[in-house]
């Protein structure tokens, strides 16, 4: 064993709320079990910043394949199917929650085997919004073709700078086109008050999320970014549901008691850091330990505050919600992304950025097109690059950016007091 | 009693052993191989035999922590910088060129690092690149520095990978494109990789294995930047920083480096 002269390590504390979002996602998991074996209710799959407010009102359960590219990451598993979606002509450099996503599809595996599934749950419809990213059209129409499904979407203004009329028009004008197609798939009428109630129930769930995310303003934080990565999963996937929003009243309670006890996520919490980019998830355990260690909390990302649609409005469903999805962090230009970070890195009393560029999710890799020094000139906090990507592990060097984290740790130390 | 620090990098372990005043007594490096406590078990018994270490020792690199006697472990970036601020006490970029990591570094006035950037994942415009090339065109590195003083011109390596830059420089050959002039091509790749990293706005020092064994390549950098420079045994300075990092006393010599009689000087080149 290797003798350390000075090896005083900080340990995590895991949240107590995280049975109860076992739970929450069990259910929901169980819910569309139910419905993928008997056809009982219909099946949506949606993207993950896609019109679920809408989906959950029409009765459909709604299947997120992006949530299933997560699980296939944090499963360490991406590597094994990205090179079957290689093969059958997915390139390598395009997003690898869709490659490796694909890729299990086609070995017939999924980590939803383990709950019981048979397969992932065939689609009655797939629905996206091209908010995020182009690529996710492509991969949901990979499987319209396989199942010969239909496949709608919302297709949103890029680099938006000020969400004018004109982008609430034509994107609230989307979702009305959509409706009859999804009608036709679900079997059943598109009802006002249930949309109304949808929205207003994805507009609580997301301000209760908000609310948990803004806890980290407090010193020490009573949760940090791994911590967040995990417990989003309701507002991913239930949002427009009440079981997002009780959830969170969960989360948030704690939260609350652990700022009232002074209880930290990182115990020793001395630099504070914003995340930049998309998580690592084959990592998320081992650098959430390596921060830890260097008594370090990130506080906020830009990936966990992506789904905080406050803006929906129950009284105004169609309007309110394109004004929620074009508002997005993703899709707005780099001008007001800027100013929002800004706000961002103030707001949380941040020490350090870590800009995470992402080899196969360009829009998600803030660092491509100079930000990074814009913003520096603009706050002066200093920052690390680290190359990496969401899924496919081949694209990270761990031992590399282990001394690049330390090292920044090491940097920040001699300036922040 | 004198202390030690090690740098044990991806290729290379290097120890620099020094005096109750921080001036360096000797140095010695071993190649790093697949155990980093054996290698640095080779530095500690070569230094051994004719000196009482302290302990602990102070390590960075890659193996920083793994080696079996007590240690402190270090940033290798940290310490480089300490130790090249204590060379030229001013605000500088440091380009360091390592077996498998480029690196740049902006030290501040205060010799604090105020941003760093390292490599991607990808051999290209490191000491791996060199050697595999190396390798492939059955050329030591000594004959590589050679061969590069009887370039009559540059050639252009376009290639970002190690495996496609062997191919190209195939072709090259092929259509007669002499070894010199390669070898400068290569080089030049090299340096194009490793000042992409960031811009360098002020005094440039060159360090790492890579130009310590390739003289050429400093010769080449000083062609874009007159105002750089690689202090001798730059290799080392990590190593060196690490007992910097660890110690309240002051440096009396201005270039703690510069050869003086006590050191020993059969230490292996790279």
């Amino acid at each position: 064993m290797s003798e350390k002269v000075v090896q005083d390590k900080s340990e995590l504390i895991k949240l107590e709320s995280a049975k109860d979002l076992r739970r929450t996602m069990d259910d929901y998991f169980a819910r569309l079990k139910e419905a993928a074996e008997t056809r009982c209710r219909k099946i949506a799959w949606c993207t993950s910043v896609g019109p679920a407010e809408l989906l959950y009102s029409m009765g459909f359960e709604v299947y997120f394949p992006e949530n299933h590219g997560a699980m296939l990451g944090a499963g360490k598993n991406a590597d094994k199917y990205i090179p079957s979606a290689v093969a059958h002509g997915y390139s390598p450099d395009i997003c690898s929650y869709l490659t490796s996503d694909i890729g299990a599809f086609l070995q017939n595996e999924t980590p939803l085997q383990k709950s019981g599934f048979s397969s992932v749950p065939r689609p009655d419809i797939l629905v996206y919004n091209t908010n995020q990213c182009k690529e996710v059209e492509d991969w949901f129409s990979f499987y319209a073709r396989y199942f010969k499904v239909p496949i709608v979407g919302i297709h949103t203004p890029l680099s938006i700078s000020d969400v004018n009329p004109e982008i609430i028009k034509n994107v609230s004008a989307q979702y009305y086109r959509i409706i009859p197609e999804l009608e036709k798939a679900a079997e059943r009428k598109f009802d006002i008050d249930s949309f109304m109630e949808t929205v207003g129930l994805s507009h609580d769930g997301c301000v209760l999320w908000k609310q948990v995310l803004q806890k980290a303003r407090n010193h020490p934080s009573p949760i940090n970014f791994f911590d967040s990565a995990i417990h989003m999963g309701p507002i991913v996937v239930m949002r427009g549901t009440s079981y997002a929003v009780e959830y969170y009243k969960i989360l948030l309670a704690e939260l609350e008691q652990r700022i009232e006890q002074n209880i930290g996520a990182v115990p020793r919490e001395r630099f504070r850091i914003y995340w930049e980019g998309m998580p690592l998830w084959y990592k998320l355990s081992n650098l959430a330990k390596l921060f830890a260690r260097l008594d370090t909390c990130i506080v906020a990302s830009t990936y966990c505050n992506s789904w905080v649609f406050d803006d929906l409005d129950p009284a105004d469903p169609f309007e309110s919600s394109a004004l929620a999805y074009s508002k997005l962090f993703i899709v707005r230009s780099d001008e007001v992304k800027e100013n929002v970070l800004e706000r961002l890195l103030q707001e949380f009393t941040i020490h350090g950025i870590i800009y995470h560029e992402s080899k196969t999710c360009t829009r998600n890799s803030n660092n491509r097109f100079g930000m990074q020094n814009r913003l520096f000139k603009r706050t002066s906090i200093p920052y690390l690059e680290i190359n990496g990507d969401l899924n496919d592990p081949r694209c990270y060097s761990e031992e590399q950016s282990i001394i690049a984290i330390e090292t920044f740790i090491d940097q920040l130390s001699g300036q922040v007091k | 009693m004198y202390r030690l620090g090690v740098d044990l990098g991806s290729s290379y372990t290097k120890g620099v052993l020094v005096d109750e005043n921080n001036r360096i007594i000797a140095l010695h490096c071993v190649k790093s191989g697949y155990n980093f406590n054996n290698a640095s078990m080779k530095i500690i018994s070569y230094f051994a035999e004719k000196y009482k270490i302290e302990y602990p020792v102070y390590t960075c690199g890659y193996g920083r922590e793994q080696i079996k006697t007590p240690f402190i472990s270090n940033s290798e970036l940290i310490a480089l910088s300490k130790a090249v601020y204590e060379i030229y006490k001013c605000s500088c970029s440091i380009i360091d060129i390592g077996g498998q990591d480029t690196k740049f570094i902006s030290v501040n006035s205060l010799g604090q690092v105020d941003k760093f950037k390292m490599n991607r994942k990808c051999a290209a415009g490191t000491g791996s690149f060199l050697e595999e090339i190396a390798f492939r065109l059955d050329v030591t590195p000594a004959e590589f520095t050679n061969l590069a003083k009887e370039a009559t011109q540059e050639v252009k390596i376009n290639s970002f990978c190690t495996v496609f830059a062997i191919s190209e420089i195939i072709g090259m050959i092929k259509n007669g494109a002499t070894l010199p002039n390669i070898i400068i091509g290569i080089y030049n790749s090299i340096i194009l990789r490793s000042i992409e990293l960031s811009l360098v706005e002020d005094r440039l020092v060159i360090t790492g294995g890579l130009p310590a064994m390739h003289p050429t390549i400093v010769t080449l950098f000083k062609k874009r930047y007159p105002y750089s420079d690689s202090p001798e045994y730059s290799q080392f300075l990590a190593a060196y920083g690490c007992i910097l990092l660890n110690s309240v006393k002051k440096i009396d010599s201005p270039h703690p480096l510069n050869p003086s009689p006590k050191r020993e000087e059969e230490f292996p080149l790279l």
